[in-house]
C-alpha cells in the first residue's frame, strides 16, 4: 500500500476521479502497471505541491482499460507503452501505436506479461 | 497540402536515435510524431535475473550521463522498503555526486546547444570546461561515467581531506570559467537571434503536459524535487530553485545555467558541513511492500516505483525517466515553428534516449 492510496472500483469512477484531480489542479506524474490474479493492476500517479496522490484500479482479464490521454495528453507514451510490454489495449488512446511503440513485428509479443 | 519529412533518428543534433515525423506545410511545422524503439533494452524485464543489490547496478547503467543518480534514486527506494535511515554523511556525499552529476550534465548540454546553432568555439569551450568536472568526479569515484557511489544502505566511497581539496579547487576553477560562457549565452547576438520567444511553452500548458526539469521551471513553475520535505539535506544547504519566465529556448537555457551556479553552492556548502560518522549501514534481509521515490535528474523528476516480495529478486521495477515526461511536450511546442528551429527546440528538452528507453 502506497501512500495517499485511493481505490478505484470501475473505469467510470476512474475516469471521473481523474477530471477531478486535474481540475484541483493536479500534475501528472506517471502510471505503473503491474501483473495481479492474473490482470493487471495500475497505480495512476499524479502530483499537486510535492506531495503525491496514487490511484489504484484492478483491470479483469480481457477487460479494456479506458485511456486517460483524452484528459491528461501527455498519458499517451505510457499507455502505449504498456500496450507493448503488457499486451493490452487502451480504449481511446490519442495516438495509437498499436504495440509498436517499441516493438517491432519481429520483436517478442508482450515480454513483461 | 502538407509533406511528412522524418527528423533522425541519426541526425547531427541527436546524439541518440529518435525519430520525428514532422508534417510540413511551406516550411512551418503542422504536426509532430515521435517514434521510439530504436535502443531499447528491456531493463525493466531484466531485472528479473537480478537481486535487488544487482539492481542497482543494473539502474545505474540506464544513463551515462545521470548514471549517478538513477543509482542514488534506487538506492533511497529500497531503503524506504527496509525503512532504513542511511547515515548523515551518506547523504551529504549523496548530494555532492549528484550535484557533480548535474554541473556536468548541464556543461554537456550547453556544450551540444552551441554546437546545434553552429557555434562550435562555444561548444569546445563547455566540454573543456566539463573535463574539469569529470576528473573531480574520477577522483571522488574511482570513474568518469558510472560511478557506482551509491549502494543500498548508504555510500560506497567516502571522501579524504586531499579529495575534497580537489573539489574545492576545481569549483573555484570553473565558477569563473562558467560565468565567461554565461555571458555568451545570455548576451550573444546570433544565441539570441536563434532562441529568444522560440518553442515557448505557457506555464500551465508545461505543467498540464506532465512537463519535468528544466523544461518546467523555463515555464515559469517553481516545480524542483530538491525542495521535496524527502530531500531535507537540500534544504539545510540552502537549496533555491532556479525559475524562467519565458517558456523559450532562451529561457530554458537560462535556467540550466543558474543550476549549474546553484549546484556550485550546494556541492561547497555540503563539504563545509560534511558531517563525521559512518557511510554505510548494514542492510539485511529481503525487500517486501512497495515504494515510490523521486528525484532531480539534470532533466528533471526521475520516478522509481519498486514492489518487493520477501525473495531477493524485485517483483516490479518501474522507472519513469524526465526525457519520456518531456517527450509530449514537444508535440505541443512544435506546431507553428519553422523546420529549421526544429533542431534548437529538440535540444532545449535535453532529450536522453537512453533514459527515456530503458
Amino acid at each position: 500500500m502506497l501512500e495517499n492510496e485511493v481505490e478505484i472500483k470501475n473505469s467510470t469512477e476512474l475516469i471521473k476521479t481523474i477530471e477531478g484531480l486535474k481540475s484541483d489542479g493536479y500534475r501528472y506524474v506517471t502510471m505503473i502497471c503491474l501483473k495481479a490474479n492474473d490482470g493487471h493492476e495500475f497505480i495512476y500517479v499524479f502530483e499537486k505541491d510535492y506531495k503525491l496522490k496514487n490511484l489504484r484500479y484492478f483491470v479483469k482479464p480481457g477487460e479494456t482499460p479506458k485511456s486517460m490521454s483524452g484528459i491528461y495528453l501527455c498519458a499517451l507514451l505510457i499507455e502505449n507503452e504498456y500496450q507493448d510490454l503488457f499486451g493490452l489495449t487502451f480504449e481511446g488512446l490519442a495516438i495509437d501505436y498499436k504495440g509498436h511503440l517499441y516493438l517491432t513485428p519481429n520483436s517478442p509479443k508482450a515480454p513483461l506479461a | 497540402m502538407t509533406t511528412i519529412i522524418p527528423f533522425g533518428p541519426q541526425h547531427p543534433v541527436f546524439p541518440e536515435p529518435i525519430s520525428l515525423k514532422l508534417e510540413i506545410d511551406n516550411d512551418v511545422v503542422v504536426g509532430a510524431l515521435p517514434s521510439l524503439g530504436y535502443v531499447h533494452r528491456g531493463l525493466e524485464k531484466f531485472i528479473d535475473t537480478k537481486d535487488y543489490i544487482q539492481t542497482m547496478y543494473i539502474c545505474e547503467r540506464i544513463c551515462g550521463i545521470c548514471s549517478g543518480i538513477h543509482g542514488i534514486t534506487y538506492s533511497r527506494a529500497i531503503e524506504k522498503l527496509f525503512n532504513i535511515e542511511v547515515p548523515e554523511r551518506a547523504q551529504y556525499l549523496r548530494v555532492i555526486n549528484s550535484e557533480l552529476c548535474r554541473i556536468h550534465s548541464h556543461l554537456l548540454w550547453l556544450g551540444l546547444f552551441a554546437d546545434g546553432f553552429g557555434f562550435e568555439s562555444l561548444f569546445y569551450e563547455c566540454w573543456k570546461y566539463r573535463e574539469g568536472i569529470l576528473d573531480v568526479l574520477e577522483k571522488f569515484t574511482g570513474s568518469r561515467v558510472i560511478h557506482s557511489m551509491s549502494k543500498v544502505g548508504g555510500a560506497s566511497r567516502d571522501l579524504n581531506d586531499e579529495q575534497i581539496d580537489h573539489i574545492q579547487k576545481a569549483l573555484d576553477t570553473l565558477e569563473p570559467q562558467v560565468k565567461n560562457i554565461e555571458k555568451v549565452f545570455v548576451n550573444n547576438y546570433t544565441v539570441k537571434k536563434r532562441c529568444v520567444g522560440l518553442g515557448v511553452m505557457s506555464k500551465q500548458l508545461a505543467y498540464e503536459a506532465g512537463t519535468a526539469g528544466p523544461t518546467l521551471r523555463g515555464s515559469g513553475n517553481a516545480i524542483d524535487i530538491r525542495d521535496t520535505p524527502d530531500y531535507d539535506i537540500y534544504r539545510d544547504l540552502g537549496f533555491k530553485t532556479a525559475v524562467g519566465k519565458d517558456g523559450d529556448c532562451y529561457s530554458r537555457t537560462k535556467v540550466r545555467i543558474d543550476e549549474i551556479f546553484e549546484s556550485i553552492k550546494l556541492v561547497r556548502n555540503a563539504l563545509s558541513k560534511l558531517p563525521n560518522g559512518e557511510i554505510s549501514v548494514p542492510v539485511k534481509g529481503s525487500p517486501t511492500g512497495e515504494a515510490i521515490m523521486r528525484a532531480e535528474q539534470p532533466r528533471g523528476e526521475v520516478v522509481y516505483y519498486v514492489k518487493g516480495n520477501g525473495t531477493k529478486n524485485l517483483e516490479r521495477l518501474k522507472v519513469r525517466t524526465p526525457t519520456f515526461a518531456n517527450i509530449p511536450s514537444l508535440l505541443l511546442m512544435l506546431p507553428g515553428v519553422k523546420l529549421a528551429d526544429v533542431p534548437i527546440i529538440v535540444l532545449t528538452i535535453d532529450p536522453c534516449v537512453s533514459c527515456t528507453e530503458r
